[in-house]
């Protein structure tokens, strides 16, 4: 007879291992671009490959002395926080439009709230600067900051949107019920609950803002964002300058996206745990 | 073991991680019963069920279906179908291919499947609805896909995890009727998981009752009705009056207890006769149980009592009361019994029965 | 509940709607304007004439990339959607309830992570003295030449994609109701073939849709044919940018975009026809 302990009687030990070690391997893939920036961006190697060469930060140096760069940077991070901001404003009003009201055309509003991440961003860039060139809104940060809230509100109108789907539907008529105004409900009531989810979408659509190179490429002019300049380097030479940016671009967004999804999984109340 | 047995579990203990869902269970199905599996959520009737469909496998024992060990086999080696609470019929697969299902993994080719399906539906009167997506149809006739679906490959056992517990009251009963005919005709082995009391009495030729990962009783339902096992099941089934105490007195003839409300006694011949100076529980069901308003006459146990409250369900009504101890008694009568009787709340009465319909509880 | 429009209802639905409607859709519509301009001495000039579309529907080199870059894409959602696919069965159906929340929130990481810098990283693996062929020259293989191969472009794809297809795939399957990949079991239908049976048309709609989204994104990208692919073969997307950043021939990159925009429109709607297909509520 055959004994069979605690283990589950219809897995097989060996599948389950070999889909847990494909499981490593894809994060492994994914990761290993990312951890090679890393990694490269302190070799003192000119041709980044192993064997490793010595620890160096002379990449960094070089990045840090080059003045094209630092304005890259300032650019980046200026529109990125403007972007951040604004994004989120209008991704806020618009994710609680589609939770509160119900109107005709609710359909084409969600579509245009919605869509635009989904429109390849080449076509995006092209669409972007023959409009905003025609509207003389061509070639400045501005235009920067136009197009990538287009890009970005959707992530936020989508962040906050599941937010407030998690919110009792009847706290709000509750606190109409108990003589606040809406707009005192807004400030007391939506907004303190949607607190974690606004700052989600807000570290969220500057991580969008700040990676993104495509149409800004197209839009910029001579406000260079960061990932245009590592454009330009790409259209050089290789060299080991862009592992010390992109390490650096990897460090902000990656603080930013882990940044927000604490705030995400971050439970509101502390409920009762059941049982 | 005996010629009808077709499942026997044979020291089976389940454990899931410290916690024991299962401990130590000895019990025989036997061929063409309807068994029903009852207890409380977390009493380990479902663990019990799913152990002997092979969802989940013993940490210890043995579960012999045939005479056949199988704990080593994985379910779809099995031949013990089970319906599921939920159902679990394919939303990506209509009516037809629900039932096909099973058919389809033996191999069994397409015109033959759809002959046995057919065949199928129409026993459980849902042949017009074949080509129909699941998500279109009522409670009631998913119900029927489902015991379809599991029925088609005509085997020996069918295992059934509360399967009408998403139904409505009038829809159950109905169900009621179709899956004991079902089992009647069929002859195939049923066992029958649920948490009601109606369900399991109404449906089964034996009843398992089960608490905290074991096994109170095994009978027939009047067995368990008449003559709970344990304080446990006279407790669960709700329709006795309970008492515990002391054993005064002992003898061929029955035996008396001392309990915080009077002596009581109890006649008619007792297993294991319990010994003067032992605890003792005697329990009396509560349809055997009288009230009055003088004491009555005649060789009875009487105990007066207030009344609490009353509760009517058809044509019986229960008289809730208590003694002076606190200890509930009630009563179960028809309204035409209860005519004459002051009921409202406070009022005095007795509360009586006759020594012969009292029985000793097993355990104590 | 007050339904009437209000200031206050306006004040939250309308920004965005302006914005839009201004940033989103006017150019799109522009675009369509645009593609009728003509160019004369290398300035554009309002019109409406359809030199732009007969000119690039005209020749072979847009015909070519338009039949590489859909076909590209589309090994881009099978490939990336089968490699996919075991990883994300394996988050969902083998992992602890904490191992798989903790799969997730890595997985969500790189899709927001600067993709152009990661692009720029695989040559460091592939290149012909990357870390790969010095890896393979340790036992004697290589070098082989996999920069500027349909290869490496599709290690770009899989670089963009891979992530958002295993949190949408991981999505429909930790929805699929477990009594039933159960009562498959139950009913003989083995573990493998559970998978085929119950899994995966249990989560068809979303399996779908992240095989779209990844149609979707590499059918736009230029970043990996350029920089993983050499550029060759040409895909739509470097053929935008070579007419819009050389010779000022934008008209003509419109005809190309609104080509590209059709095509994305078509391929979701039969999707996701394709996925709701038999389906009703």
């Amino acid at each position: 007879m055959t004994q069979i302990s605690g283990e589950e009687l219809n897995r097989n030990r060996a599948v389950d291992l070999a889909l847990k070690v494909y499981v490593v391997l894809a994060y492994a893939f994914v990761f290993a671009p990312i951890a090679a920036s890393f990694v490269f961006s302190f070799n003192s190697d000119r041709f980044p490959s192993i064997p490793l060469g010595e620890f160096s930060l002379e990449w960094y140096q070089a990045v840090a002395s080059d003045p094209l760069v630092w304005q890259g940077l300032t650019n980046t991070l200026v529109i990125g926080v403007i972007v951040g901001v604004v994004s989120t404003v209008l991704g806020f009003g618009a994710a609680y439009t589609d939770y509160r009201y119900h109107f005709m055309g609710k359909q084409v509003y969600l579509a245009l709230a919605l869509l635009p991440p989904t429109i390849p961003v080449i076509i995006l860039g092209l669409a972007m600067l023959a409009y905003l060139s025609r509207i003389d809104l061509s070639g400045r940060a501005i235009s920067v900051i136009i197009s990538h809230v287009v890009v970005c509100a959707p992530f936020a109108m989508a962040i906050i949107r599941l937010r407030l789907s998690q919110m009792d539907p009847s706290l709000e008529p509750a606190a109409w019920n108990l003589g606040a105004s809406e707009w005192a409900t807004m400030r007391h009531v939506i907004i303190p609950f949607t607190k974690p989810a606004i700052f989600g979408a807000l570290f969220i659509t500057m991580a969008v803002s700040f990676d993104e190179f495509a149409v800004a490429w197209f839009v910029s002019g001579l406000n260079e964002t960061l990932p245009v300049k590592v454009l330009g380097f790409l259209q050089g030479q290789v060299s080991p300058r862009i592992n010390a940016i992109g390490t650096f671009v990897f460090v902000i967004s990656m603080t930013l996206v882990i940044l927000a999804q604490i705030l995400l999984s971050g439970r509101s109340a502390p409920t009762v745990e059941k049982e | 073991m005996n010629r009808d047995t077709l499942v026997s579990f044979e020291g089976v203990v389940k454990r899931f991680g410290s916690f024991v869902a299962v401990q130590r269970m000895d019990f025989e199905i036997r061929k063409g019963e309807f068994l029903a599996i009852m207890g409380s959520s977390g009493c380990g009737k479902t663990t019990t069920l799913r152990m002997l469909a092979g969802l989940e496998a013993p940490t210890e024992g043995t579960i012999r279906l045939s005479g056949k060990p199988i704990n080593h086999l994985p379910t779809w080696e099995r031949d013990t179908p089970m319906v599921w609470q939920s159902l679990a019929l394919f939303p990506f697969l209509n009516v037809r291919e629900n039932v096909e299902f099973a058919l389809k993994m033996r191999g069994v080719g397409k015109a033959e499947r759809r002959r046995r399906a057919e065949q199928w539906l129409d026993r459980m009167q849902i042949l017009e609805f074949a080509e129909r997506n699941i998500a279109q149809l009522s409670g009631g006739q998913r119900q029927r896909v489902a015991l379809a679906r599991s029925l088609v490959v005509e085997p020996e056992i069918l295992l059934l995890d509360e399967p009408l517990s998403a139904l409505d009251a009038a829809l159950k009963v109905r169900m009621q009727s179709v899956l004991k005919n079902l089992q009647r005709e069929t002859g195939i082995t049923f066992v029958y998981v649920t948490h009601s009391q109606s369900e399991a009495f109404s449906m089964a030729d034996r009843v398992v009752i089960m608490s905290r990962g074991r096994i109170e009783q095994i009978g027939t339902p009047q067995e368990i009705y008449g003559t709970p096992r344990t304080r446990f099941v006279a407790d669960f089934l709700g329709s006795s009056n309970i008492f515990s105490g002391k054993v005064t007195q002992s003898g061929s003839t029955g035996l008396e207890v001392a309990t915080r409300d009077g002596a009581f006694r109890l006649s008619g011949s007792v297993p294991h006769l319990p010994q003067s100076g032992e605890e003792a529980t005697i329990t009396v069901l509560d349809t055997k149980t009288n009230l009055s308003v003088t004491p009555p006459e005649g060789n009875l146990n009487v105990v007066p009592v207030r009344v609490i409250g009353e509760e009517f369900v058809g044509a019986t009504a229960t008289i809730y009361t208590e003694t002076d101890t606190g200890h509930e008694i009630k009563v179960q009568k028809s309204h035409d019994e209860l005519a004459s009787l002051p009921v409202g709340a406070g009022q005095r009465l007795y509360a009586s029965w006759s020594p012969a319909d009292s029985h000793l509880v097993g355990a104590a | 509940m007050p339904r009437r429009v209000s200031l206050y209802s306006l004040t939250f639905s309308l920004p965005l709607l302006i914005w839009q409607l201004l940033f989103f859709v006017f150019p799109l519509v522009f675009l369509v304007a645009l593609s009728f301009w003509t160019v004369k001495n290398f300035a554009m000039r309002p019109d409406f004439d359809g030199v732009n579309w007969v000119t690039m529907y005209g020749r072979a080199v847009f015909w070519q990339a338009y039949g590489t870059t859909f076909a590209l894409a589309a090994s881009a959602a099978i490939l990336t959607s089968v490699l996919a696919f075991p990883c994300s069965y394996a988050i969902a159906f083998k992992l602890s309830e904490s191992a798989r929340r903790w799969a997730i929130f890595l997985m969500v990481i790189p899709f927001f992570t600067s993709y152009l810098v990661r692009v720029y990283s695989w040559q460091i693996f592939l290149s012909d003295r990357g870390i790969i062929n010095v890896v393979l020259g340790w036992v004697g293989l290589g070098p082989f030449g996999m920069l500027n191969t349909v290869g490496a472009t599709m290690v770009g794809y899989m670089t963009l994609a891979f992530p958002l297809v295993v949190l949408l795939q991981l999505f429909s399957l930790v929805f699929i109701d477990r009594s039933l990949i159960e009562a498959a079991h139950n009913m003989r239908c083995g573990r493998l073939r559970t998978v085929f049976e119950v899994v995966i048309p249990s989560a068809r709609v979303g399996l779908t849709i992240a095989a779209l989204f990844c149609f979707i994104l590499t059918f736009g990208d230029f970043v990996s044919p350029v920089y993983l692919g050499g550029g060759d073969p040409t895909t739509l997307s470097i053929l935008i940018t070579d007419t819009t950043k050389s010779g000022q021939q934008w008209p003509r990159a419109a005809v190309i975009a609104l080509t590209m925009i059709a095509t994305l429109l078509v391929v979701a709607f039969v999707t996701v026809r394709f996925a709701y297909k038999g389906r009703s509520k």
